[in-house]
């Protein structure tokens, strides 16, 4: 089984971001491996240790994502694609999706493995429009996973009121929450062998395509702005039974918890 | 001048940091309060590669160079003392001195285990009467036929007398040399040796969750094969390995310093008193300022060492600057730290109170503050 894992580097959100002027401060600003895709990291080495999956992983960027990369291939990914084209800064979903569906085609690919989302946009939408393009069945938001045989895997997909059990004929494309696995520590040795892997880096004409095939960008963000920070509680002090007056006042008539 | 790590130094930096956080964080107060020693954090470590991590990959080890060896036990100290000292020891002296003196079969047959954290491998070199003294050591090993047949005792040997523990390397008295002292060798003992004893020590003040032991061997014979390098070349092996050991040694004092340190400033921070922060205050604010610059030197000094040994360079002088210095500011900054936090510094709640005590070893282990000057002054000429 061949398998291919999309990752994407983003921004710590963790960390304290700025903005100005509709736009983010880039100072200061850290990247991260988007941790949806560590989890699709770690489903991908599992099947590679369980079921002999053989395991690429792809990303978009620059040379600054070869430091995930690396940490992949510390984690146990086996080989990986960097698809460095500046032209595609600006990118959205369908553009990226267009670029990873020219990816798949150039190897023979039996499963797709993607974070359901990354926490930078939280679009949730990539691997989905992926199989779109490639025509895969798709299941998202799969919480755990494992190979019935060489054509055919399970997936358990969390829904809105349980889980749903799906069998899926390969080739197909799975988007993996958070909770399908915990992404292990790279261990020392895997961190210096990483050093020793060759990163393929190609460009949209290696690639056998060019921006206008993979077609401009479908929407484009006019303007970040500042989510209103949760403001501080009250604090109420006093005869024990004015409070209690106080506070269903304020309950009932300014925060309209009882309709 | 390079003051930048390596791409992979930084991810074990940032790694080892997230293992210390998940794994140890949680439990080093309790295991610290039970003097527990725990074999699951052990072999936990082994599994993301802490162990034999200078080790080629011929042995299964980590092959990565002096400075990514430090940080790794710098990151574990930033944390836990008693972890960074089963790291520290299982390197530097358990596995350190097979690695480097031992032949082929017996690095075949013992470093896989240790360098994977399934064993672990102890030191046998202080004995009750023999510590600063070395050469005042009475152990004894004598060559019957095709045997070593081994008599004496040794104290406060880590990672000794665990589970896990394999064996250990004692140096014994084989011989007279022809200036009428004593002639040293190492030999290699296994934990299940018939006369062999390794006895946990316990009610330490410091270290409490790492495993230390007293050994006792009475008529152990191992086979003659069993002697680790040459016989005579004990004290040799036991000073090189100790000049290794200062470096790990040193990286716990800068791990524990910075840990103290950011402890201190967090509740610098946090703590009001007269209707601020008492991080405004300058009284508090200057103990910070000094062991930021501290902290910032020793780690300058140490990890110069490491680059002095990873280039072949001689690194001797430095290691000992570096074991002496690292301690002694990790004494100075949690001495800060405990003072920052007033009443509740002294409290267990607060992990402050336990890099307080676990500092003090470094004073004392593996070289005390006084023989490393003693060291230091006899390499510029006292």
């Amino acid at each position: 089984m061949k398998i291919l894992t999309t990752v994407k580097k983003v921004v710590d959100v963790e960390l304290n971001i700025h903005i100005e002027n509709g736009a983010i401060v880039e100072d200061g600003l850290q990247y991260v491996i988007n941790a949806w895709d560590e989890n699709a990291v770690e489903a991908a080495v599992v099947l590679k240790e369980n079921n002999g999956a053989q395991t690429t992983l792809v990303s978009i960027g620059g040379e600054d994502n070869t430091d995930m990369i690396r940490k992949c291939y510390a984690m146990g990914i086996e080989n990986a694609i960097l698809i460095d084209e500046p032209s595609l800064a600006g990118a959205d979903s369908f553009v990226y999706a267009r670029v990873l569906q020219k990816v798949y085609e150039t190897g023979d690919y039996d499963l797709v493995i993607a974070g359901k989302q990354a926490q930078d946009t939280d679009n949730g939408q990539t691997g989905i429009i992926l199989s779109k393009y490639l025509d895969l069945p798709c299941v998202s938001n799969v919480i755990s996973m494992e190979v019935m045989d060489e054509t055919h895997i399970k997936v358990s997909r969390l829904g809105d009121g349980g889980i749903e059990i799906v069998e899926l004929a390969l080739p197909a494309v799975v988007t993996v929450s958070d909770s399908i696995n915990e992404p292990r520590l790279p261990a020392m040795r895997g961190i210096m062998m990483a050093k020793k892997k060759k990163i393929e880096i190609m460009d949209l004409a290696k690639l056998g395509t060019s921006l206008d095939e993979v077609g401009g960008a479908k929407s484009q963000i006019v303007e970040f702005m500042k989510s209103k920070t949760r403001q501080g509680g009250q604090k109420f002090e006093g005869d024990a039974a004015e409070i209690t007056t106080r506070v269903v006042d304020l309950l009932a008539n300014e925060a309209k918890v009882f309709i | 001048m390079d003051f930048d790590l390596t791409k992979e130094q930084e991810m074990i930096r940032k790694e080892v940091r997230k293992f210390a956080q998940k794994e140890i964080a949680p439990i080093a107060s309790e295991l610290d309060e039970k003097e527990e020693f725990s074999e699951t954090l052990t072999r936990k470590m082994g599994e993301i590669g802490l162990f034999g991590i200078f080790v080629s990959e011929q042995y299964e080890g980590q092959a990565m160079d002096y400075i990514s060896y430090i940080i790794a036990v710098e990151e574990i100290a930033r944390i836990d003392g008693s972890q960074a000292a089963t790291i520290a020891a299982g390197n530097s002296l358990g596995i350190g001195p097979i690695y480097y003196f031992g032949t082929r079969e017996q690095k075949e047959k013992y470093l896989p285990k240790l360098c994977s954290g399934e064993g672990l491998w102890g030191f046998g070199l202080t004995e009750p009467t023999a510590g600063s003294d070395a050469g005042g050591s009475k152990t004894t090993a004598v060559l019957d036929a095709n045997e070593w047949v081994i008599n004496g005792s040794k104290i406060f040997i880590t990672n000794a007398a665990c589970d896990l523990s394999m064996g250990v390397t004692v140096q014994a008295i084989t011989g007279t040399r022809d200036n009428g002292k004593p002639e040293y060798s190492c030999i290699l003992v296994e934990s299940d040796t018939p006369g062999f004893k390794a006895i946990p020590m316990h009610k330490k003040m410091m270290w409490r969750a790492s495993n230390t032991a007293e050994l006792y061997f009475d008529d152990v014979r191992v086979p003659k094969s069993n002697i680790l390098g040459k016989k005579g070349d004990g004290f040799h092996q036991m000073l090189s390995t100790l000049d290794g050991g200062r470096l790990s040694i040193g990286a716990m004092g800068l791990g524990g310093a910075q840990g103290a340190y950011d402890l201190a400033l967090q509740y610098a921070k946090e703590r009001q008193q007269f209707n601020q922060p008492i991080s405004k205050f300058q009284a508090i604010a200057f103990k910070l300022a000094d062991s930021a610059m501290e902290i910032e030197c020793a780690r300058n000094l140490l990890y110069k060492a490491c680059w002095l040994k990873n280039n072949k360079r001689p690194y001797e002088k430095e290691a000992a600057m570096g074991k002496l210095y690292c301690s002694e500011v990790m004494g100075r900054v949690t001495n800060h730290a405990v003072q920052i936090h007033g009443g509740y510094g002294l409290m267990k709640e607060y992990n402050v109170e336990r890099f307080y005590r676990d500092q003090k070893l470094l004073d004392i282990g593996e070289g005390t503050s006084e023989i490393q000057r003693l060291v230091i002054s006899r390499y510029i000429g006292c």
